[in-house]
């Protein structure tokens, strides 16, 4: 037998990487259009300052998008997001600059997202109740404690904290790099992979030996830790903490991720594909800056891309669905 | 052959909605062997196995793993004990590549994280056995769906099962893999391994395996040794008389009037199909499963975007183009998934039947309850549906459930129907009722198309029987002419040729 | 061998109707009332009861179409713009020799139908997801809005208006009126009409309902525009109780309508629920937000109760099977 299966297959991880940008490559042209555009419009872009600057302002709404796609790899969806990144900028400026510390308010945020992440994940999970509902109901019950925390903006970080991520050298850019990097190794571990079975196809899942229902309520965990830490980066960049700052990130991070190809019924869609549908989005609303729209031009155009890129897809499977 | 079974029901028994689904049913699977598990669709055979693999709990009477009672096996559970299921409806995750299907539950693990090398070199093994080349990385969805039953069968194989159980592992596979598939079973039961096995295709069970057990309507009807037995002995243990009774004598119509006429109809896999329907016959559709007999019938529904050089339905130049025009030119449809394509499950019998008038009526007017109840009574009562028309679908037996999918047709009255597997998971009661219907239907001057992967139901129901491959219409037999043995033949003619290839 | 019509058809058990979801709903809505009413004087008294329906009018029309929409397998997240285009959009669209206001309500209403047309049209043909169409509607809503109106409130004065907010023909305010005969329409479209058929059939099984011969596409349309008509209708409403628009006052309406065609037992899956349920369920949300103002807690405690209790709610009626 001449059969490619005589040869040994050496490595599958790498082949099985490559293999997820299937269908990604359009959407990785369009961000590298949009990012030479940016850089052709706004030159300071191509100086390790601007390269910061861009970062910081692509950084909170990377997480969430994060955060968000691993809920729709679920099968589930949150409409917490927002409040849960206000918790954490508004727990992150009440720590810090207090006893815990800089590193005790860090671990503070770090334990809030993970608690109420692991907490709702509970809820949907074992009392079987539809994400979007506990999520919205999550959402008024997040929003309370943060208002309970700091009913005002206030608060404070550590100036040298806020320099060093919202500064002029890109940090965060490296703070995302490590962030996803742990994300590829988190989807190598046996329950990191198995995600996507329980959000596809959860009763063959389970049949398979899969723990689905531990695979799910850590995704809330880490989804929630990922809202949190998006926060403490937010409270960074203001100096303070606010109890409403967040509120925009649910719909984005929604937005995001479905620009990124993450699909709503579970187990469809990567993270780097969330990662790419985010710094569309940032790069989207800066070039429109730039360029000058107003508001209602930016919202307009935001509105009409989201829709066109979700549509153009289906548009051209359209001759074959029922 | 006197070991102990490494896993055994003893007289269980399992109930859906109140449907008994199983009764008092008692199998072991003895390591070293081939166990024919044979019986009619919607006959409890699923249910037998997903109370084998710890999959449902029975609702009575106990499971044993290597002779000791196991109250509640959970899947987990059976796993550790070595059962391997290959399931019918596929279970794998299309963004999963094939290896990381294959191992999936079962990863290898090197510092807490998944042993890719080693997943590589096993996922391989178990693939050269099966005979699946495709590169591991691929990912599923991209594969064709008897490559990924092969892949079932691989992840199955990946476990080193002790028991390895498959239910219809063949139903998608060509001539060529369903023989490696065959060699492969061999060898495992040589080396020890207990297999049961599901399939529809009588002459694989008499070829390959050394034990039976036959299920009816959820009883078991035989537990023997296959030696001595012969096919027909098989089907009058699953189906509790000769075969031959099943059908409705066939009388030629003489009203051979064209109703629907197509010619160079593509849509789909559909490649330029050249055919007639007439008032008065039953035109079956033949072929192995997935040659795009499903897509002919949507599309002649005009649930699927074609185009044809020429097409003529019922009088009417051109195709139907969208379903509330074919239903206005008089096509019906009812598909094969009923659960998921026919029936609104949580809905009421009633209501189930009067979809399409909901569709028919004009949307703001009044509905009238009390017509809508005679309508559905009557309904029921011509169909043999008994009892209670509030009851949710779901809480109905497959028999009667795909005769609330046909009720649901006949206030319009339509001329033209096609049927898709309409005998599917159905009891053998309800199959004789609804050939009768079909005959009736004939009779009455309908035309209607009946595609089937039951190669008996084409050869004694049908006037005219299309067999199709590869999107074809590869031969049309008259009914005379349309033996099992020449669909088969026209079904597989070019099968020689692809596994050469 | 006809069957008796009786063993069809059983005939009207009232078991049925006291196990239902929706009366679930009413009987928690009567239990919170009658134990608020003695612990708390005032809470009882018709003033203050009738205060919470007319607050409850409001979420309650613009949960009609929430209802239906759900019920047809979709979700609008744009009714709070719709909301609030409407309000302040009535002001802006009032002119010379209209002077009942009705010209400019009408004009409003008509446009916040398109909206949601336009929102059915993105869903039935582009296939967008719900939640993505009407959150790009949002956003796109929320661009025009701060174009048109910026950040001051636009006052308005009609006579229809001030009717709507003021008026209280025999007794009960005229925004209840007005909800009494929306809630009407939408029971009778929702259980009498073919069309309201059609909604539970999409819903339920849309590849099913497309096969019987439903134009899926059409109904999906009608549904998202008359969920865009009664955001409007919600709208001129709010209006007319505040007496003035501005940017941001449809928001709270959003999560609202979403809550109550929740809590009245309406699966958020689709194909099952009625507006019967979601009549209780707004004004069981109006009950719990005005016993939580009643306990004088910050607004952080507030907003704390009013999330737990809509999770404790959901325990009761809002639990799914498992999805697949």
């Amino acid at each position: 037998m001449s059969t490619p299966s005589a040869v040994a297959q050496r490595s599958l991880y790498w082949p099985v990487q490559w293999s997820r940008n299937r269908g990604l490559f359009g959407l990785f042209v369009v961000v590298v259009g949009f990012l030479l555009l940016y850089a052709y419009l706004f030159p300071g872009f191509l100086s390790v300052s601007g390269v910061a600057k861009f970062t910081q302002s692509w950084f909170p709404l990377a997480l969430v998008a994060m955060a968000q796609a691993i809920l729709m790899l679920t099968g589930g969806i949150s409409l917490a997001i927002g409040p849960l990144v206000s918790l954490g900028a508004v727990v992150a400026a009440t720590t810090m600059t207090g006893p815990p510390g800089a590193l005790g308010g860090i671990a503070a945020v770090a334990l809030t997202g993970l608690g109420i992440g692991a907490v709702s994940g509970v809820i949907v999970v074992r009392l079987r109740l539809p994400a979007i509902v506990v999520t919205l109901a999550a959402a008024f019950i997040i929003g309370g404690v943060a208002l309970l925390i700091l009913p005002r903006p206030g608060g404070a970080i550590p100036l040298w904290f806020s320099e060093l991520l919202a500064g002029n050298m890109p940090v965060a850019l490296g703070v995302l790099v490590v962030i996803a990097l742990l994300w590829k190794v988190y989807l190598a571990t046996p329950l990191g992979l198995s995600l996507y079975a329980a959000g596809e196809n959860p009763v063959g899942a389970y049949r398979s030996g899969v723990p689905v229902d531990a695979a799910r309520i850590v995704a809330y965990a880490i989804s929630g830790l990922l809202c949190t830490l998006a926060g403490l980066f937010v409270a960074a960049q203001t100096g303070s903490g606010d109890p409403v700052i967040g509120n925009a990130f649910t719909l984005n991070s929604i937005a995001a991720a479905v620009l990124g190809g993450v699909g709503f019924l579970g187990g469809r869609g990567t993270m780097r594909g969330a990662l790419a549908g985010s710094l569309l989005l940032s790069l989207m609303i800066s070039v429109m800056f730039f360029l000058g729209f107003s508001p209602v031009a930016q919202y307009v155009a935001q509105g009409l891309i989201i829709i066109g890129a979700v549509a153009l897809p289906e548009i051209r499977r359209w001759r074959t669905v029922v | 052959m006197t070991s102990v079974p490494i896993v055994a029901a003893r007289g269980v028994s399992k109930s859906f909605f109140g449907n008994r689904v199983l009764s008092d049913v008692s199998i072991a699977l003895a390591p070293g062997r081939i166990h024919a598990l044979l019986g009619e669709n919607g006959a409890g055979k699923s249910t037998l196995i997903n109370l084998l693999s710890g999959a449902l709990v029975p609702d009575s009477g106990s499971i044993e793993v290597d002779g000791r009672s196991v109250r509640s096996l959970t899947p987990s559970e059976a796993r550790r004990a070595g059962i391997a299921v290959v399931q019918q409806e596929l279970g794998l995750t299309s963004d999963l590549s094939v290896a990381e299907n294959i191992g999936l539950g079962a990863y290898p693990r090197r510092f807490g994280l998944i042993d890719y090398r080693r997943l590589a070199r096993r996922a391989r093994e178990v693939c050269d056995l099966v005979g699946l080349h495709e590169d591991l990385s691929t990912p599923v969805a991209g594969l064709p769906l008897g490559r990924r039953q092969l892949v079932e069968i691989a992840k199955a194989l990946f476990r080193e099962p002790r028991v390895l159980i498959l239910d219809e592992p063949t139903s998608s596979l060509s001539a060529h893999e369903a023989d490696t598939l065959t060699r492969l079973l061999r060898r495992l039961r040589d080396a020890g391994t207990a297999v049961l096995y599901i399939s529809h295709r009588l002459n694989e069970v008499m070829r390959l395996c050394d034990h039976v057990t036959v299920l009816k309507d959820g009883a078991l009807t035989a537990d023997r040794s296959l030696e001595g037995v012969d096919a027909s002995g098989l089907v009058r243990l699953m189906v509790g008389r000769d075969p031959g009774d099943l059908f409705p004598r066939w009388t030629p119509s003489d009203a051979r009037e064209t109703v629907v006429t197509v010619t160079g109809f593509s849509a789909g896999v559909l490649r330029d199909i050249d055919l007639e329907i007439r008032r008065g016959e039953i035109l079956g559709i033949g072929g192995l499963v997935g040659q795009g007999q499903e897509e002919l019938l949507l599309g002649l529904y005009g649930a699927l975007p074609g185009k044809a050089r020429k097409a003529a339905f019922n009088g009417v130049a051109g195709l139907p183009g969208s379903v509330m025009r074919a239903n206005a030119l008089g096509l019906a449809y009812v598909p094969a998934d009923r659960k998921r394509e026919g029936l609104h499950l949580t809905h009421t019998i009633a209501w189930n039947m009067m979809v399409p008038s909901f569709g028919r009526a004009r949307a703001l007017s009044f509905r009238r309850r009390a017509d809508e109840r005679a309508l559905a009574t009557a309904l029921a009562d011509r169909l043999d549906i008994k009892g209670d028309l509030t009851r949710q679908v779901q809480a109905l037996s497959g028999g009667n459930q795909q005769k609330v999918a046909l009720a649901k047709w006949m206030p319009s009255d339509p001329p033209i129907l096609l049927l898709n597997d309409p005998t599917r998971g159905v009891d053998v009661e309800t199959k004789r009722e609804i050939y009768v219907l079909l005959r009736s239907f004939a009779a009455e001057g309908r035309a209607v198309v009946l595609s089937s992967s039951d190669t008996p139901e084409l050869v004694h129901l049908c006037d005219r029987v299309a067999v199709m491959r590869e999107g074809r219409i590869v031969s049309t037999l008259a009914h005379g002419e349309a033996t099992e043995e020449a669909i088969v033949a026209a079904a597989m003619a070019a099968e020689p040729a692809r596994a050469a290839a | 061998m006809s069957t008796p019509a009786t063993e069809r058809f059983p005939g009207f058990r009232i078991m049925n109707v006291l196990r239902s979801r929706a009366f679930l709903t009413v009987a928690i809505v009567a239990a919170v009332w009658v134990i608020a009413g003695l612990l708390k004087p005032g809470f009882g008294a018709y003033g203050h009861l009738r205060y919470l329906l007319e607050l409850a009018a409001v979420i309650g029309i613009v949960a009609i179409g929430q209802t239906l929409v759900v019920i047809a397998g979709g979700i609008d997240l744009s009714v709070g713009a719709i909301v609030t285009v409407s309000a302040v959009g009535v002001p802006l669209a009032s002119f010379a020799g209209d002077t009942s206001g009705i010209g400019a309500i009408a004009i409003v209403l008509a446009a916040a139908t398109g909206i949601g047309f336009l929102n059915g049209l993105g869903v039935a043909f582009l296939r967008v997801h719900p939640m993505i169409m009407t959150l790009a509607m949002a956003t796109f809503l929320q661009g025009v809005l701060i174009l048109i109106a910026g950040g001051t409130a636009i006052s308005a004065g009609s006579p229809v208006l001030s009717w709507l907010g003021n008026a209280r023909p025999i007794g009960i305010p005229a925004g209840v009126v007005l909800w009494i005969f929306a809630a009407a329409a939408a029971l009778l479209l929702m259980h009498t009409t073919p069309f309201g058929a059609r909604v539970y059939a999409l819903g339920a099984n849309p590849l099913a309902a497309a096969l019987s011969g439903i134009n899926t596409r059409a109904t999906t349309i009608a549904v998202y525009a008359i969920c865009g008509f009664f955001a409007g209708l919600a709208g001129v409403l709010v209006l007319g109780m505040n007496g003035q628009g501005y940017v941001g006052i449809g928001d709270p309406y959003l999560l609202a309508s979403i809550a109550a065609v929740v809590l009245g037992g309406t699966s958020i899956l689709g194909g099952s629920g009625t507006y019967a349920g979601t009549i209780p369920g707004a004004v069981l949300l109006v009950t719990i937000t005005a016993l939580i103002t009643v306990v004088n807690a910050s607004p952080g405690w507030r907003s704390i109760l009013f999330g737990s209790l809509i999770l404790v709610l959901l325990l009761f009626s809002g639990r799914e099977a498992a999805r697949r």
